[in-house]
């Protein structure tokens, strides 16, 4: 059979074929009616085995180019991830994301580790050289503080806070996609941050224990804290898959990690907008300290008993019961 | 085909080659896709201005506006990914689309994965080194997602079928029968035929070319060194062997045919 008589046998399907791939809208066959999904698969593995008929006997050939470019265009539209619907959202916060965090507890505890070290480290550092204070700190710290100590008024409270929300949902992100990098950057950022915190408390601390700053500190710090904490687990769980892949390749390992824990780090930083609006409303507020911290304390007993318990469920009993039954 | 097609296979186990996407187009692509985000954030930007002065609503307006260009940064090409099945308008306008490894279209954890280690890829130009170093033009966000960005071909209009130009035959008889014709098959027919339809060549090329082609013909026919045939010009033999093949091409198996 030469490649010309091939094609004219053959061309009325793939040229229904190619009317129904003009009809998907988006990349996906949504808007298409059942009947002609079904004639869809049947077009598609009917071009799908021509294809193979054509590599094997017209290799290199037009003919051969066109069909493997037509099955490449059906291809995606029949085999895809699910969807995600709006709807399943409020699942996903409900038990979903809970039972993702306290899968990665490990990673956690070592994200957690990371930022008291950088803590710790900052403390010291300021407090073995107090008359290095002005540069162990960084400076924009400086002026966000003597920022956040002026402004009292309402006015700039929307602003400070999409700032706010902007700049920690960026270093989320960015501890996430660290890991690629075998998390190093992650790691680095993690203790930058503990860094800022331990230096800043350190100095403020030299002459006692100032309730202020930590009535600054504690209504957002809680909720920021721990979801900059679990963003770098996940960046740790990337680093970890291409250090230590198991069975699977290390690519293939860093695939699966990535595709779990990115719904894990974008679900935290999710919460950020809670910190933010918290921390451009309430921390400069002239809200008693005892409110402040109050806040504080609320956000952590709600944020913990929600990410430790939720989603659990009771351990299923049934299947002893009826080995029971049956002995 | 070129080695460095991204090959999947099929449920029925058919091959299907994508052609990876070069540096070259996907930066094309994500220029378009930059202005298009640059249009959003002017029209946020024009809006929120337009509500500044109005008091309370205007500073949330501005407020509001401020987180725009982060939004817009991940969230554009994350979200017209899992939306467009890969294609967002800048790699629609290129002709590319990003696709799983085993072929599928990305989901939204594909997408974001990709789009969230954009920062690191755009950081310090690493994505580009490591496009540049990988068989797949695949930047880290890629190889984090099990994605791959490919050209998408242009598709042919039913109307034109697809096929090669008519063989340009000088010899309208097929000659004296050739000794061990019944050994060559679908792949040198193949080559045959692409050869004698290639056009434009210089005649001096082409002789050269078709004298290069018949040497490897002949050993595999089995001709002898002595054989008549090998002493016949080139391009006349390559006809001949041609025309003498096609008889046993043209008619069609019985029963091959599918009901499409």
């Amino acid at each position: 059979m030469t490649p010309e008589q091939f094609a004219a046998r053959r061309q009325a399907g793939w040229a229904e074929l190619e009317s129904h791939l003009a009809q998907a809208r988006r990349g996906a066959l949504r808007s298409v009616p059942a009947a002609d999904l079904q004639r869809f698969g049947v077009l598609y593995r009917h071009a799908a085995s021509d294809l193979a008929i054509a590599r094997r006997d017209f290799a290199g050939q037009p003919v051969t180019e066109y069909l493997n470019g037509l099955c490449g265009r059906a291809h995606p539209l029949i085999y895809r991830g699910r969807p995600v619907r709006p709807s399943a959202l409020p699942r996903f916060y409900a038990s979903g994301l809970p039972r993702a965090v306290r899968a990665a507890g490990p990673y956690v505890a070592a994200s957690l580790a990371l930022s008291v070290a950088g803590v710790l480290a900052g403390w010291l550092s300021v407090r073995l050289r107090p008359d290095l204070a002005a540069t162990l700190i960084p400076d924009s710290l400086f002026d966000r503080m003597a920022r956040g100590e002026v402004s009292g008024g309402i006015g700039d409270a929307p602003v400070a806070a999409s700032l706010i929300i902007g700049n920690n949902v960026k270093v989320a992100l960015l501890c996430f996609c660290g890991g690629v990098l075998l998390g190093i950057p992650t790691a680095l950022t993690l203790l930058a941050n503990g860094w800022v915190l331990g230096t800043l408390a350190s100095s403020i601390h030299r002459d006692g224990i100032d309730y202020r700053f930590w009535a600054y500190i504690v209504p957002h710090g809680v909720i920021e804290l721990s979801v900059i904490v679990l963003a770098g687990a996940t960046g740790l769980m990337l680093g970890d898959a291409i250090l230590r892949p198991g069975l699977l390749s290390r690519g293939d390992a860093l695939i699966a990690v990535a595709l779990r824990a990115v719904v894990l780090c974008v679900g935290v930083a999710s919460l950020l907008v809670v910190a933010g609006l918290l921390e451009g409303f309430v921390s400069p507020s002239d809200l008693p300290t005892p409110a402040k911290y109050a806040i504080g304390a609320g956000s952590g007993v709600l944020l913990y008993s929600w990410l430790l318990l939720g989603g659990r469920t009771r351990r299923a009993a049934a299947p002893r019961l009826q080995l029971d039954a049956g002995g | 085909m070129l080695p460095d097609l991204h090959e999947i296979r099929t449920a029925d186990n058919v091959g299907i080659g994508y052609d990876p996407a070069g540096i070259g187009s996907r930066f094309l692509a994500f220029g378009v896709d930059t202005l298009v985000q640059g249009v959003v954030v002017i029209a946020a930007l024009v809006v929120a201005l337009a509500l500044a002065p109005a008091g309370i609503a205007g500073t949330l307006a501005i407020a509001l506006f401020l987180l725009v260009p982060l939004l817009v940064s991940v969230g554009y090409f994350a979200v017209a990914e899992a939306l467009t099945a890969g294609r967002t308008p800048g790699k629609r306008a290129l002709g590319l689309r990003v696709i799983r490894l085993d072929g599928g279209a990305p989901g939204l954890r594909e997408a974001l994965v990709r789009n969230i280690v954009r920062i690191i890829d755009l950081a310090l130009g690493i994505g580009v080194v490591v496009m540049f170093f990988d068989r797949r033009s695949r930047r880290l966000g890629d190889l984090a997602a099990g994605t791959v960005v490919v050209r998408e071909h242009r598709a042919p209009t039913a109307a034109a079928p697809p096929g090669l130009p008519p063989p340009i035959l000088r010899t309208p008889d097929a000659g004296p029968a050739i000794d061990g014709v019944e050994h060559l098959g679908n792949a040198e027919w193949g080559a045959l035929r692409t050869f004698l339809s290639r056009p434009g060549m210089a005649p001096d090329q082409r002789a050269r070319l078709a004298a290069v082609i018949a040497e490897r013909l002949c050993e595999r026919l089995g001709l002898a060194p002595g054989a008549p045939e090998r002493q016949w010009p080139p391009e006349l033999l390559l006809e001949r062997l041609y025309l003498q093949l096609l008889p046993r091409m043209a008619p069609a198996p019985p029963g091959h045919g599918m009901p499409v």
